[in-house]
């Protein structure tokens, strides 16, 4: 009988994995991530090109000559003179893109950019830093009396740096940045979200779909209610996995595709941070790893595992408890109300997210990663910023003892409520059922 | 042989009775009219019979044996309430539910084309069931019924939702499955088909089995000693001659003949009768009038009825 079931699973997978649906999303959605990599690279190139100029500073103060500091693309020039003039030889002879006036003025540092054709983007914002720097340095420099270069000196020592150092049981030290120990939690605890929003949601439809078109009764005439329940939450549970391979090997694709394409794309300076991950995915997957593996106060791979258990477990957890839902409704309106004790939950560990994650070790993410309901989201985002592991072993195994309770729970549920049919089923009912057999 | 045995059947849903210490035997190669008002508890019976629910006690045995997992792939199950998965392709959707009664895919399609072909569906092989119409979609749904062709068949209201064409073909279908030598339960109300194709039947009514037998018994148990004359219009007026001796019950004045309907309250007075009509004209027919099984069927629900509704 045990083919039943991978018949099942196999009608399950098929007919989704065939819906157009399926198809559009997990196409589009790598083209997007990878439009969302790449674009912003694309960008900064465009810029970069567009920046390349030559500036030439007439400077009323004095104060300016010979300070700025340029790039490759970014050149300065100091010429002093009548404003107007220089102007218009500067722009008829096209050996400038822009003027920059700074104005002998007692009100402040007043200055004038002209440009006639672009304007290059950032260069603005850069004069005005760097204008800001070389004055404070002049005054402080001017108010200490001292030499150029002990003023150097003096900077790199006053220069302030904060290592975050994280300390755990055993008394090991361990630098780590605590943002990107958020962010990778945020991200685990948001995906596991989605995941159980979209495919246990997908069994919760499953199943009323089943129950709505009558044709559960022809089915469980040929197979036991737990087969038919087994069934679809594994081949929705496959139908996800699938989806994800696709979408990963998709993005990577596009990504390396483009790098073929276009080989020095992320070669550019700060392209190449905007990059980082995707390029590291393509390129340099070993050591990538180990440089995370470095940061972290468990090992990527254990993130990787729990990961992996989390997302199961919570899928599963939630799967069962829709199906029980689904069964006892008449029609997907209807289910709201049934779902809401499942859903309260799902949604307080998601309002939870960013409290969680920048205190990972207090009160609430504490218990909020035991509670079953709540953990598979709560223990990700806590996880990479270190948690005991006791801490992890309790949730795991409380989430697994739930498990078993939400399969006996939904067992007893979906055999009687798939059969009942226009009526409304009320709590105390299902009580009963779950006493009696 | 009988092919099921219901013995002492009792299931309770959490408010009410469905089956209250029900037997019955269906014999092997019959069609078995399974027989109630709604709610009387047909279907829970089914239900049970496919292993879809269990008793609260009592057991059933199928072929001898106690009724085990295995066998509902001898069994064959059209529900009252028809269902496809509306998306899913006809073809596609009938090979799943034959493999799901275990058989091998290439004898589900081999049967299936010849079905398909025989009940005139076979180019909507590729279709999404919604878009058949609503016979189509019965057809397909009574061809998985039998395609794994199952020894016992148990069809609820298999003509509602038919035309009398299709009907037919499906009563002619029926009939045929029986001459292979599959047993048949069907569960309808529709009385004039039960005369025409059953053998035995059982009368369910308040959870209680009230009624069981062959159909020519059940008729002839509840006959009343009617009979029907009809006589050519040139004889004698019986009326008058019939006063006091038989009960008249109807006289009906056609415009060649004239048909009496006379109740005898012995059987032994048949011939007396027949005698009394022959000496007072020419008779067209004389013949015993067996209650129809729609007259039994309300007859027994409702003296049921009222005997458990004084007590």
């Amino acid at each position: 009988m045990s083919s039943n079931i991978s018949l099942i699973i196999g009608r399950e997978y098929t007919t989704r994995v065939k819906k157009k649906s399926f198809i559009i999303l997990t196409l589009l959605l790598p083209i997007l991530i990878a439009s969302l990599i790449v674009l912003p690279v694309l960008l900064v190139l465009y810029n970069e090109k567009n920046q390349s100029a030559n500036v030439l500073v007439v400077d009323d103060t004095d104060i300016f000559i010979n300070a700025f500091e340029g790039s490759e693309k970014l050149t300065f020039s100091y010429q002093s003179g009548d404003i107007n003039q220089l102007k218009q030889e500067a722009f008829d002879s096209e050996k400038y893109d822009c003027v920059f006036h700074i104005l002998n003025n007692s009100q402040g540092l007043k200055s004038n950019l002209y440009y006639r054709d672009n304007l290059p983007s950032g260069l603005q914002g850069k004069l005005e830093s760097q204008m800001n720097e070389i004055f404070f340095d002049r005054i402080l420099q001017d108010s200490l009396h001292i030499e150029p270069a002990r003023f150097e000196k003096l900077q790199e020592l006053t220069k302030a740096e904060v290592t975050t150092v994280q300390v755990d049981d055993k008394g090991v030290e361990r630098e780590n940045i605590a943002e990107m120990n958020e962010v990778i939690g945020m991200i685990c605890g948001f995906f596991i979200y989605f995941i159980i929003i979209i495919f246990a949601s997908q069994v919760l439809r499953g199943v009323l779909e089943e129950k709505t078109n009558r044709i559960v009764e022809v089915l469980i005439s040929s197979v036991k209610p737990m087969q038919l329940l087994i069934g679809k939450i594994v081949g929705i549970a496959l139908v996800g996995l699938t989806q994800f391979a696709i979408w990963i090997l998709l993005t990577f694709a596009i990504l390396g595709g483009v790098q073929l394409v276009a080989p020095n794309l992320f070669q550019s300076e700060t392209a190449t941070e905007l990059a980082a991950g995707a390029q590291a995915g393509i390129q340099d997957n070993v050591n990538i790893f180990q440089t995370i593996n470095d940061y972290f106060p468990i090992s990527f791979t254990e993130i990787i595992l729990c990961f992996f258990f989390f997302f199961i477990v919570g899928y599963l957890i939630y799967a069962t408890l829709y199906a029980a839902t689904g069964s006892v409704v008449d029609n997907e309106s209807d289910s709201q109300q049934y779902t809401m004790p499942v859903t309260i939950p799902l949604m307080l560990s998601i309002i939870l997210i960013p409290s969680i994650s920048t205190n990972p070790n207090g009160q609430l993410a504490f218990w909020f990663s035991m509670i079953p309901l709540t953990s598979p989201i709560s223990m990700m985002v806590r996880l990479p910023s270190g948690v005991p592991l006791w801490q992890l072993l309790t949730s795991m195994g409380l989430a697994l003892l739930f498990l078993v309770l939400c399969v006996w729970f939904a067992a007893k549920v979906y055999r009687m409520g798939i059969l009942m049919y226009g009526k409304k089923i009320s709590w105390k009912e299902i009580f009963k059922w779950l006493r009696k057999a | 042989m009988n092919i099921i045995e219901v013995d002492q059947v009792t299931k309770a849903f959490s408010n009410h009775l469905a089956l209250d210490h029900v037997s019955l035997s269906v014999p092997e190669g019959v069609i078995f009219g399974l027989l109630g008002p709604n709610g009387a508890g047909k279907t829970t019976l089914i239900r049970i019979l496919n292993q879809i629910t269990f008793p609260d006690s009592g057991s059933i045995y199928f072929k001898g044996h106690p009724l085990e997992a295995d066998d509902v792939r001898q069994i064959g199950y059209l529900p009252e309430e028809r269902g496809l998965y509306k998306k899913m392709k006809a073809g596609e959707q009938a090979m799943y539910l034959a493999r799901l009664k275990g058989m091998d895919r290439s004898t589900a399609n081999q049967r299936l084309r010849v079905k398909f072909e025989q009940y005139g569906i076979l180019d909507w092989w590729n279709r999404p069931v919604e878009e058949l119409s609503k016979g189509m979609q019965q057809k397909l749904q009574f061809i998985t019924t039998i395609l794994h062709k199952p020894s016992f068949i148990i069809l609820d209201e298999p003509f509602s939702g038919f035309d009398p064409i299709n009907s037919n073909m499906l009563k002619e279908e029926i009939l045929q499955l029986k001459k292979e030598g599959a047993t048949i339960i069907l569960s309808t109300h529709n009385m004039a088909s039960v005369e025409e194709i059953c053998d035995e039947i059982a009368l369910i009514n308040r959870a209680q089995k009230i009624l069981e037998g062959n159909i020519h018994d059940v008729k002839n148990r509840f006959k009343k000693n009617i009979y029907a004359i009809e006589m050519a219009s040139d004889s004698c007026d019986m009326e008058p001659l019939l006063q006091g001796r038989y009960e008249l019950i109807e006289k009906q004045v056609n415009p060649n003949s004239v048909g009496y309907s006379v109740r005898i309250t012995d059987a032994k007075q048949v011939n007396g009768l027949l005698e009394l009509f022959m000496e007072n004209g020419s008779i067209i027919s004389f013949k015993e009038v067996l209650p129809t099984m729609n007259e039994i069927f309300i007859e027994q629900v409702q003296t049921f009825n009222r005997q458990n509704s004084h007590e």
